[in-house]
């Protein structure tokens, strides 16, 4: 009911025909029946009180459905019934039903059409859809039938394909893990054919994708197999660096650092790097002189091998000792460029990474670029520290070979040829790493002293054969001759020519800026060169004997070349044969001038006096010079050495001519208390006296002996007994001029000498020159005094001079014969002088020494005579100033000599006899150059006659005192 | 290099050499050639006397010879003749180019038998034997000359080349160590020019001094 209700009063709102659509399909309801429907159009068809009635209806009866509407109608009775209200309620019930089934029945006729009509379209859609549920049905059994045949397949049909997909990826995966396994001979490919880089990408790269199959057991062992390639390739690339250090390849070590640069070990690589090259250099300085020492043993034995460094250089032969060292030297060369070039690299390298890293920092490789500075700056500091260790390393290694062998018996050239090398050497070092290369020089200095030593000996034992061989004859050189003439002074007129200073050297190093690295560094070798050019560039320093070539040196004898060839030959006739200076006019000319300084240099200008020793002692000098500038270290050993040589000439000379035992005891004081010094030092630490003497006895140092050299002996040729050559004055003459000629030399030279002199060492050159050049001319006293005391014959002068009778009453005027025949003694002096002037020329200093002497003894020897006389008068007494007047009156027409010597001497002797006791007195003691024996009788003889006896004891008394302190 | 190996031992005998003949016939060069086994192109004229000295090996001894080159020039002579003394052997050089160098021969003969000993041993060397075109004495002249004074040894020698110049030293040598053999010459003898080198000292001295004699001897 309710729902009726709902529906009608939805009715006012939709159209019937919608309602009733709207119910049928959803609701069976009841349908009124037909008497009730009459019933109903009975009834008033008012509908609006139809209406009403229909709204008067209790809301109950429009609810829904489970309401009983008989209960509630019983319930809703009254306690006390009336029947007739309950009658007039029935009929409104009534009323209302009728209403309600009117209007239901018009309602349901109103709908009828549109119900007829909806139910056939409902019937046919039934009908349809009990077709459709046939198809359905029949397409279900079909499909069930489909179903039935077709799903299995299918699904297998995917599963396999899944598999098959699965199986594709499979094999990718094996594809990659194949080609992975294949990398490995790649990689050992890539590694012969040293790319190393490459390889350690791909190895890289390989471990990486490897790692994405780890899954994969085969893979582990793969991992495990790159691993060990991995390190194979860097045992391969320590190699590959090793080798760097012998022949540097820019491409080859690019290579390598970028390889390292991927191991991410720069540094390591470094550490090992300076690690090869040292070994480097041991295993190339022990290769190259095994090789030598091999070859020279001429053997395959193999105990060399095992033998150290340092043995192995002992047994270097003298012969292949230079080849060996320039090998040594162009080995070490290649190595030391390698580390230079490959620090040019790095330069090259850090300088465009600095640019294209600066152009690129940015972000992300901030901190790989913070990483590789850090590298850099270490490379950096550990290739500038490795240079310095390098060189110390090179140092060691040619220090050890050269002290290895003994060079003393190097030839000369040979010996040279070693320093220039090592100079190579040492330039090399500084340009390498500003090195002052002390160790190579103090093993230079040590080999140059020992050679030098060795050197000097033998020098000196020649000088010994030259001096004994030397018959101190004139060498007939010209007056104009200067040492610097001589081949081995050339050096000083180059050091003298623009400037003398020793800048001149760097001066020369800044023009030629190019290093050797610079000039090197494609190729070729410093040392190579140095093999070719030796020839050239040391034949003229060594000329060992003298064979000179110079044209300096022509020309300083070129005119004496006249007989050797024809057009000299026609010259021959202006020109002196002795001295080949000048035309015959001029030099007779030069001997009138010559003649008026001394009588003695007749027919020869002033040439220096020289012997054949003299010269081959100079060009000694030279040679040890020459010595000294490529030497500068050992320049104090040199000169010590040179100045040996003088003082084994000035000794020579002293003991071929002026030691004479008995002269020498006179107390004449001829030679100096400094020149016998001098002559004892040169005796004690130059002459090896025991060579003479029997040997077989003490063993005094062999070492020391070596130092030291034999007493030469006097050439037998030469004769200093003859007395008329005046007992070899000739000789004499020559000798101890070419003595002073060579300390001339020397005088020359100091300054030289001095310049090159370390200055802790100078006073020894200043002790040289004060103590030993300069006494030089000291010995013209000693060795003429054996002339003049031979020459004249003062003892029969004293025997002639005894029988004068001087207690003569009066004066006379005639003088004595002795005094005639000591200047008979004189003109034969002097006639001799002037024979031996002719093959000697004589200069004045030696003239007036021999004067001196001969009147200085002569006076002395007078003075001994007139203190031989017992008894004397006045008149014995002017008749011996007479007779000394007369001796001087002679003398004086002789010789130039003034005055003469010792004239005083005689004539205070003489006068002394005139003085009063108290003169004499103070006369004794003033007057101490003469004899006790003189004093003594020249008191006796004046007792007769001024003196009395009682002065005579006063005054011997003074005599005996003065005399005392002399003992 | 030779040479130094050579210098490692010690010498048997020690023979005073001269090399004479006038001025430029390349005695010097000669020398030089010996000792250094090269020519010196620029040689000048020896002033004085020179010298120079070298170990050879003659028959199985060691030889010292000690050169004295002496200036040819006439002017030197009295310079010269006083290193004659004593002189075991002569090298005698005369120029083949030339034969006023060749005439001189008389004349150097004379003052070597004379100032040197009767019993000086003396080769005759022919030298520039390179410059055969400008040839002015023989070979057949020379040897004719050499044969008739005293048997003269006779050698034609090239400075420049080196041929011969090692075999006039040693043929030279070798002569007077016949003679010592034969007995006819006395090494003992003043003035023979002759000395027993340390080798041979060492034989008669004691082991010692010899050990301080080689050590004197050096590479000169």
């Amino acid at each position: 009911m309710q729902k009726i209700k709902s529906l009608m009063t939805r009715q006012g709102l939709k159209s019937p025909q919608e309602n009733i659509h709207d119910l049928s399909p959803v609701e069976n309801f009841r349908i009124p029946s037909k008497e009730e429907l009459r019933e109903l159009r009975e009834q008033p068809t008012d509908p609006q009180a139809q209406q009403e009635i229909i709204n008067s209806i209790e809301e109950v009866y429009f609810s829904s459905d489970s309401f009983d509407i008989v209960k509630y109608e019983l319930e809703k009775l009254p306690p006390v019934l009336s029947l007739q209200e309950m009658e007039e309620y029935r009929d409104k019930l009534k009323q209302q039903q009728a209403a309600v089934s009117k209007k239901v029945a018009d309602l349901i006729l109103e709908k009828q059409p549109a119900y007829v009509k909806e139910l056939e379209r409902v019937t046919s859609l039934q009908t349809g859809l009990q077709l459709a549920a046939v198809i359905c049905t029949n397409g279900r059994r079909h499909l069930n039938v489909a179903k039935e045949g077709f799903t299995q397949a299918s699904l297998g049909l995917l599963a396999n394909q899944r598999k098959r997909q699965l199986l594709i990826g499979l094999l990718k995966s094996l594809r990659t893990i194949k080609t992975l396994q294949r990398t490995d001979v790649r990689l050992s490919e890539m590694l012969e054919e040293e790319d190393y880089p490459g390889a350690i990408q791909l190895c890289l790269e390989c471990q990486k994708a490897a790692s994405t199959f780890k899954h994969y057991s085969c893979i582990s062992e793969l991992n495990s197999k790159l691993q060990d390639t991995l390190e194979q390739i860097e045992e391969q690339l320590d190699v590959a660096l090793s080798k760097i250090c012998k022949n540097f390849d820019i491409n080859h070590y690019t290579k390598v650092q970028q390889a390292y640069r991927l191991l991410g070990k720069t540094q390591t690589a470094m550490d090992q790097l300076h690690m090869h090259f040292t070994q480097a250099i041991h295993n190339t300085v022990f290769q190259v002189v095994l090789g030598y020492v091999e070859l020279c043993a001429g053997n395959s034995d193999t105990k060399f091998q095992k033998l150290q460094y340092k043995d192995l250089c002992t047994h270097i032969t003298s012969d292949s000792y230079i080849p060996c060292l320039a090998d040594l030297c162009k080995a070490l060369w290649e190595v030391m460029l390698s580390y230079y070039r490959m620090m040019e690299w790095h330069e090259k390298h850090d300088r465009d990474e600095g640019t294209a890293s600066s152009s690129v920092s940015d972000g992300s490789n901030v901190i790989g670029a913070e990483e590789t500075n850090f590298d850099r700056g270490y490379v950096q500091k550990k290739l500038e520290h490795g240079l310095s260790r390098i060189w110390q390393d090179v140092q060691l290694k040619v220090k050890t070979y050269l002290l290895g062998t003994d060079m003393s018996n190097f030839k000369y050239d040979d010996f040279i040829f070693v320093l220039d090398i090592i100079s190579r050497l040492m330039q090399v070092g500084e340009e390498f790493c500003g090195s002052k290369s002390e160790v190579l020089q103090e093993s230079i200095r040590k080999q140059s002293v020992n050679y030098f030593k060795n050197y000097h000996r033998t020098r000196l034992e020649e000088l010994r054969m030259f001096l004994e061989n030397e018959t101190w004859e004139l060498c007939p050189v010209k007056s104009s001759f200067s040492i610097l003439q001589l081949h081995e002074f050339k050096f000083m007129e180059q050091s003298r020519s623009p400037s003398v200073s020793p800048s001149k050297q760097p001066a020369s190093a800044i023009s030629t800026t190019i290093t050797l690295f610079e000039q090197y560094c494609n190729g070729g070798n410093p040392f190579e060169i140095q093999v070719n050019s030796k020839d050239d560039e040391t034949e003229d320093v060594l000329a060992s004997n003298g064979y000179e070539s110079d044209e300096q040196e022509k020309s300083a004898y070129q005119e004496y070349d006249s007989d050797s060839d024809v057009p000299e030959e026609l010259k021959r006739d202006y020109v002196d044969e002795q001295t080949g200076d000048a035309p015959v006019k001029s030099i007779s000319r030069e001997t009138l001038r010559s003649r008026k300084r001394s009588d003695y240099s007749l027919n020869k200008v002033n040439a220096p006096i020289l012997t054949n020793t003299t010269l081959n002692v100079i060009r000694l000098v030279g040679k040890y010079m020459q010595m000294m500038n490529i030497l500068k270290p050992i320049a104090f050993d040199v000169i010590h050495f040179m100045s040996q040589l003088f003082d084994y000439y000035l000794y020579a000379v002293y003991t071929f001519f002026g030691r004479n035992d008995t002269f020498e005891s006179t107390g004449l004081g001829l030679s100096s208390s400094r020149l016998r010094t001098t002559l004892n030092r040169i005796q004690e630490s130059l002459i090896d006296l025991e060579v003479s003497a029997d040997t077989t006895g003490t063993l005094t140092a062999v070492e020391e002996r070596k130092e030291k050299v034999p007493s030469p002996h006097l050439s037998h040729l030469v004769v200093l007994t003859a007395g008329n050559t005046l007992y070899g004055l000739a000789e004499r003459v020559v000798a101890t001029e070419s003595l002073v000629f060579l300390a001339e030399q020397f005088e020359f030279l100091q300054s030289h000498l001095d310049a090159v002199m370390p200055a802790a060492k100078k006073p020894f050159l200043q002790q040289f020159y004060s103590q030993t050049v300069s006494t030089a001319n000291e010995l013209r006293k000693p060795i003429y005094w054996i002339v003049a005391a031979k020459a004249i014959d003062y003892e029969q002068m004293l025997l002639l001079m005894a029988n004068v009778k001087w207690d003569v009453k009066e004066i006379m005027s005639q003088h004595n014969i002795y005094v005639d025949s000591l200047l008979k003694e004189f003109e034969q002096f002097n006639r001799r002088l002037n024979e031996v002037s002719k093959r000697v020329r004589i200069p004045l200093p030696v003239s007036n020494i021999l004067w001196e002497h001969c009147i200085r003894l002569a006076n002395r020897t007078i003075v001994e005579g007139y203190a031989n006389v017992k008894k004397c008068s006045n008149e014995g007494r002017a008749l011996m100033q007479l007779d000394f007047q007369q001796f001087l009156m002679k003398l004086e027409k002789l010789t130039d000599i003034r005055p003469i010597p010792d004239k005083e001497f005689v004539e205070t002797y003489i006068k002394a006899y005139y003085l009063t006791e108290n003169d004499m007195e103070r006369w004794i003691k003033e007057h101490r150059e003469y004899s006790t024996k003189q004093l003594i009788n020249l008191v006796n003889v004046c007792l007769g006659s001024h003196i009395n006896k009682k002065a005579r004891q006063k005054l011997l008394a003074a005599i005996d005192d003065i005399d005392r302190p002399k003992r | 290099m030779s040479k130094q190996l050579k210098m490692t031992y010690s010498s048997d005998f020690l023979f005073k050499f001269l090399v004479i003949g006038n001025a430029g016939t390349g005695k010097s060069c000669l020398l030089h050639q010996f000792i250094e086994k090269k020519f010196k192109d620029d040689s000048n004229h020896t002033i004085g006397v020179e010298f120079g000295s070298k170990i050879i090996n003659v028959g199985g001894k060691y030889v010292k010879l000690q050169i004295w080159d002496t200036a040819g020039q006439e002017r030197f002579r009295s310079v010269t003749r006083s290193y004659y003394r004593g002189a075991a052997g002569a090298l005698l050089v005369y120029d083949i180019t030339s034969r006023e160098t060749y005439n001189a021969l008389t004349n150097w003969l004379t003052d070597a038998r004379m100032l040197a000993s009767q019993n000086i041993v003396i080769i005759l060397c022919g030298n520039k034997k390179d410059l055969d075109a400008d040839r002015e004495v023989t070979f057949l002249e020379a040897s004719r000359f050499a044969q008739e004074n005293a048997e003269l040894m006779f050698l034609e020698t090239s400075a420049l080349t080196g041929e011969n110049v090692e075999e006039a030293f040693v043929q030279c040598a070798r002569k007077i160590l016949n003679k010592i053999e034969s007995g006819e010459l006395d090494p003992e003898r003043m003035g023979s020019g002759i000395q027993y080198g340390d080798a041979a000292l060492r034989q008669l001295r004691s082991p010692r001094r010899a050990q301080a004699q080689s050590a004197q001897e050096c590479g000169c």
